[in-house]
């Protein structure tokens, strides 16, 4: 556990150049992985003859989503060991979860949206899991924004670690939705498609050679070495603001 | 559940979903091109090529094939397939007329080719040619052909009247002289038979138009040539071209991991340079 008051942590996390090692090739994996997957997702899966090329989106915009999830239960796993253990770190993890979750549920919707135009004719329907989708990064963009607004730290960590922990909601509802309300248009791809789904289409081994690759990049990957980052800038961020405070008591 | 079972999980489903779609990939067999995609047609002969699909029935000697024509107007397109096709310049049609289909208007013609030849056609402009998609039977003991016709009556539930204003324009038959046969369900859909003595009448009602499929002569198995047809017909397709979509999408992709990456390069750089103002203020105070 990384105590950000002592004199040793306030040095190594300043230090650009202090990046662990493990991190560096997380980082170096995480670049290649991406461009691997975009070459197998743009040019080693055969094109959708029904659909056409925009069905290639298909394979950031799923894997999108599960990125998210990954993300967004490090925000859960975040809040609740904060709740148990009270350690900054786990609020850190439980923050960087929530912006790195927010930006790949957003790579999703909107993905969703533009693959959504050629194929259903609009780039919106108020669809149930379109809908929840739009609700799950509404309720993570108002943590970045209450979190903003608590100033106490203490009590700011602990609340939104229990909003963190609830609105965890949001994504299972997304996930689960569409194997619930029959009364959707949005495709499944692993399992029967609902009766009304508009622009589904056969997982193929070319299919399964270019989502399986993309599927792990973005559940594992992505989030953990974006996630990492983003808590090593958020302990600068607390140790300088630390040291602005030493300073205005000098 | 840990990692492992959880990957192994997501694994297992995947591979269901391989094992279901290549048991679909058997059903949804298509000849593919670069400017169209025709059904392949089970138990007829393939005889595709380069840009053409085309399937043969010898004991009909029926053939159904799909191609490209370069022509300024429907009958040239008609006209410029058949000519490539059978090296034959055609006269005018017997019939014409058009239907609105999901994916467009297409132009139905048909040609007396010769005494034991007759070409039913369909063709639409696509991408500034037109798709021609001919069945041709060269049966001399039989004429068959194939049209659709727009209903005049949407509310009917059969395609009776179509089927009679078919065979009054081509066979010159009085249709109240065939007797109505069997419902006959194929592949395509419900087929209602009418049929007399060396004259069988098929008609299947879809949406706004009737398929209509006429025999005279010596009956064969038109039921097989009739779902054919229709199979190619309406499995026909275009692929779209949404290249700029997929452009749109990745631009999106990248726009929001870039930002996100950068917002964090931003806001290390801010902490530097507040680390600098503080390191600057402390010698000041020194």
């Amino acid at each position: 556990m990384t105590d950000i008051s002592s004199s040793n942590a306030l040095e190594n996390p300043m230090e650009p150049g202090a990046q662990p090692r493990l991190l560096r090739i997380l980082t170096i994996l995480t670049v290649l992985g991406f461009a691997a997957t975009l070459i197998l997702g743009l040019f080693v899966a055969g094109t959708d003859i029904q659909q056409g090329e925009v069905q290639r989106i298909f394979y950031i915009h799923m894997p999108s989503f599960f990125g998210a999830f990954t993300a967004f239960g490090a925000t859960v796993v975040g809040g609740i060991l904060y709740l148990a253990r009270r350690s900054e770190t786990w609020d850190q993890i439980a923050l960087a979860g929530v912006e790195v979750g927010l930006a790949f549920a957003l790579i999703n919707l909107l993905t969703g949206a533009v693959w959504a135009r050629p194929i259903w004719n609009t780039w919106w329907t108020w669809d149930p899991r379109l809908t929840s989708a739009a609700i799950m990064c509404l309720t993570y963009a108002a943590y970045l924004m209450l979190r903003a607004g608590i100033e106490d730290p203490n009590r700011r960590r602990a609340f939104m670690s229990v909003y963190g922990i609830f609105a965890f909601v949001s994504v299972l509802i997304t996930l689960f939705i569409i194997r619930i309300v029959p009364e959707t248009i949005h495709p499944v791809i692993v399992g029967a498609s609902p009766q009304n789904a508009q622009g589904g289409f056969e997982a193929t081994s070319g299919v399964v050679l270019a989502l399986v690759p993309s599927l792990l990049l973005w559940l594992t990957l992505m989030p953990i070495t974006l996630i990492w980052h983003r808590v090593r800038l958020e302990i600068r961020l607390e140790a300088l603001s630390l040291q602005k405070i030493r300073a205005l008591n000098e | 559940m840990n990692t492992t079972l959880r990957l192994a999980l997501l694994l297992a489903l995947l591979s269901g979903a391989i094992v279901s779609s290549q048991d679909d990939e058997n059903k949804l067999a298509y000849f593919q091109t670069a400017a169209f995609n025709a059904p392949v047609l089970s138990g007829w002969e393939d005889q595709s090529r380069d840009q053409v699909a085309q399937f043969q029935q010898p004991a009909a000697a029926a053939t159904i094939r799909t191609a490209l024509a370069d022509a300024d107007g429907p009958i040239a397109a008609a006209e410029a397939e058949l000519s490539s096709w059978l090296g034959v310049e055609v006269g005018q049609p017997v019939y014409q007329g058009k239907v609105n289909l999901a994916d467009g208007t297409w132009s139905v013609l048909i040609y007396d080719i010769d005494a034991t030849s007759t070409a039913s056609i369909m063709t639409r402009r696509a991408e500034g040619q037109f798709v021609v998609i001919s069945f041709l039977e060269r049966d001399p003991a039989a004429r068959t052909v194939m049209l659709a016709v727009a209903r005049d009556e949407a509310a009917r539930e059969d395609a009776g009247a179509e089927v009679a204003y078919a065979v009054a324009a081509l066979n010159a038959a009085d249709f109240s002289a065939l007797d109505a046969g069997a419902v006959v369900e194929l592949p395509s859909g419900e087929w209602a038979t009418y049929s007399r003595e060396r004259q069988l009448a098929m008609g299947m009602v879809f949406g706004n138009d009737s398929f209509i499929a006429l025999q005279e002569g010596e009956i064969g198995d038109l039921e097989t040539l009739a779902d054919a047809w229709n199979r190619t017909l309406l499995g026909f397709f275009v692929t779209p071209d949404n290249r700029i979509y997929l452009a749109l999408g990745l631009f999106v992709v990248f726009v929001i991991l870039g930002t996100l990456v950068f917002s964090f390069r931003w806001r290390a750089r801010g902490i530097q340079k507040d680390l600098a103002l503080l390191d600057e203020l402390a010698r000041v105070d020194e």
